[in-house]
């Protein structure tokens, strides 16, 4: 499985100057130019992967192809004739790269060392303020050279627009394929590139909603494994898997607590679906709303002190927030339509949702008190979104007129939804936060 | 509008469907209905419908329905042997999981309703499909347990 050889990561420095260097607010769709040069090697050497200069060449490459997945940043790649050495990595020439527009400038090294490993070094420059905005650096295996660079290109993203990168992050989905009755559904999980693309559970049974923890060592999920929907969790390091629960109710919608602890998730109680958390360890399950309604898709905010949920107790279905033992239960959505599917944002700002209306399902966000509604997609068939680690960009799935369901991803900033490729038809997609 | 739809699958108890394995026979080897699907198509006979349908949105029985289960239900207290699966459904549209609970609660109150008509709950199991597998209202799916 993907974390057993987990990486070791060894911050050699981090001196992040506080604020970033361009802060764009979400909604303005000028895109700010990164320039991403040639990275540097000290001394060309040999590695299990390649020469430091090769590492050093494809690193930056890999950066600018990061930078321009988001629709912030517009990267001026790097040029093979162009070279730099190691000391001015540190001390770049300012002047150029204002001339040739760049507003922030990425530059860096591969370095070998005894121990068979790289340092990778990642600055990050200002070019207005001919400062430096930011410096990190790790020591990793050569071969994990592409997550080093996932990180760097982060730091670039977060000095641009001051939000955490979302390079070194997983999305999990669910894979579909055939149709009807054969159709096959595995839990599929993959880099956010699309790279390291890996099926979790073997095709033999339904499932659905699979749902990372916050540390991306644990997947909750809903399977038919028992004859009806129930949340499973699945441990990616060992494979292993059990129920969340000792009953045979019905549970589905199952999310994290953003520590990881706990689980809060839908079950149903007779004819009525209610909101329950429960310990990831397993444990009786505790009731947070007793409403004589559908209750279902809770999500925590993410410090964990409320649970924004979708209920249809007032004859259609909106969105409720209460406190996360289930008190002051108040509706936020008011306007046309059905509201469902909430997910909080990462930063703790926008609550994303599914809204249905004549025959349309789009996308949209809410500010957490329900103000500030605005729809980011035209549908007709889109559903389940779920936040970058960023809060400024949601993966989503889409169904075309055949019924066939590919996934998404939306920027805030209103540009066109744009197409994830992976290998089958997907759903039900859910993006990770960052991971160490 | 379609509406959303229950499906009956009836499964004999283990013990009177030992010498059936249908799940095991070859089927050009069988042209005589026998245990399950003999079963299976009694019920129907009798019963009118294996499925019963609901309003957009609601999960409240209407009298068509009423009357259909109410014939299920006479069937199946006369077959004490036999094990019932209620699979409900939602709608296409709705969102996945709204649809999972609502498929749940029509499940359910069918199922009330057959207790109610003095069928023995444990002759009863629950589940939903919710918008998963939509288009498969012929299914009788059968369960050797």
């Amino acid at each position: 499985m993907i974390f057993s050889s987990k990486l070791k990561w060894l911050l050699v420095t981090a001196a992040a100057a506080g604020s970033a260097a361009h802060a764009q607010a979400p909604g303005t769709a000028a895109a700010t130019v990164v320039a991403v040069p040639p990275f540097s090697t000290p001394n060309d050497t040999r590695t299990s992967s390649g020469s430091t200069l090769s590492i050093a060449w494809d690193a930056s490459k890999l950066i600018a192809q990061d930078l321009r997945t988001t629709s912030e940043i517009m990267p001026l790649p790097p040029a093979q004739k162009d070279f730099y050495s190691y000391p001015e990595v540190t001390a770049p020439s300012f002047p150029k790269w204002r001339a040739a527009g760049a507003k922030v400038l990425v530059m860096g090294f591969v370095q070998a060392r005894s121990d068979k490993r790289v340092t990778f070094g990642c600055y990050v420059y200002d070019v207005d303020k001919g400062r430096e905005v930011s410096r990190a650096g790790f020591v990793v295996d050569p071969s994990d050279w592409q997550r080093a660079a996932h990180k760097c290109s982060g730091q670039a993203y977060t000095a641009v627009t001051g939000a955490p990168g979302i390079f070194d992050t997983r999305i999990a989905y669910v894979a579909e394929s055939g149709a009807g009755t054969a159709k096959v559904e595995r839990i599929a999980f993959m880099d956010s590139d699309g790279t390291n693309h890996q099926y979790l559970t073997a095709g033999d049974t339904m499932v659905l909603t699979p749902r990372i923890s916050p540390k991306a060592t644990r997947i909750a999920y809903v399977s038919y494994a028992g004859g009806r929907p129930q949340v499973r969790l699945l441990d990616l390091a060992s494979g292993a898997q059990r129920p969340l629960l000792t009953s045979d109710a019905i549970s589905f919608a199952p999310r994290f607590s953003p520590d990881g602890g706990r689980i809060v998730f839908a079950m149903m109680n007779g004819a009525n679906s209610d909101i329950y958390v429960a310990s990831a360890q397993g444990g009786l399950p505790q009731r947070l709303t007793t409403a004589p309604a559908i209750d279902v898709d809770p999500s925590f905010s993410p410090d964990g002190t409320k649970v924004v949920f979708e209920s249809d107790r007032s004859g259609s279905q909106q969105l409720y927030v209460m406190n996360a033992d289930g008190s002051s239960q108040r509706r936020i959505s008011f306007g046309a339509g059905r509201y469902a599917a909430p997910e909080w944002s990462p930063d703790g700002n926008w609550i994303a949702f599914t809204r249905r209306d004549a025959g349309a399902r789009r996308i949209g966000i809410m500010k957490a008190d329900g103000t500030e509604e605005r729809l980011l997609t035209n549908g007709p068939t889109d559903e389940g979104a779920s936040w970058a680690a960023s809060s400024r960009e949601l993966v989503f799935q889409r169904s075309d007129a055949t019924g066939n369901s590919r996934l998404f991803r939306v920027s805030l900033d209103g540009s066109e939804p744009r197409n994830i490729v992976i290998p089958q038809n997907g759903s039900d997609p859910d993006w990770s936060g960052v991971t160490d | 509008m379609r509406p959303a739809l229950l499906l009956f699958a009836i499964a004999l108890v283990a013990g009177s469907a030992s010498a059936q394995l249908p799940g095991l026979r070859k089927r050009d080897s069988q042209p005589v209905l026998q245990g399950i699907d003999a079963a299976r198509a009694d019920f129907l006979a009798k019963s009118g419908a294996d499925t019963v349908y609901f309003g957009l949105d609601s999960a409240v029985l209407g009298a068509p329905a009423r009357a259909t289960l109410a014939a299920q239900a006479q069937w199946i207290r006369m077959h004490p042997d036999v094990l019932v699966r209620i699979e409900g459904h939602g709608e296409p549209n709705d969102t996945r999981d709204h649809a999972l609970a609502m498929g749940a609660r029509r499940a359910q109150e069918v199922r009330d309703y057959m207790v109610l008509l003095g069928v023995p709950a444990m002759q009863l199991s629950v589940t939903s499909l919710g918008k998963e597998r939509p288009g498969a209202p012929r299914a009788v799916t059968v369960l050797v347990r």
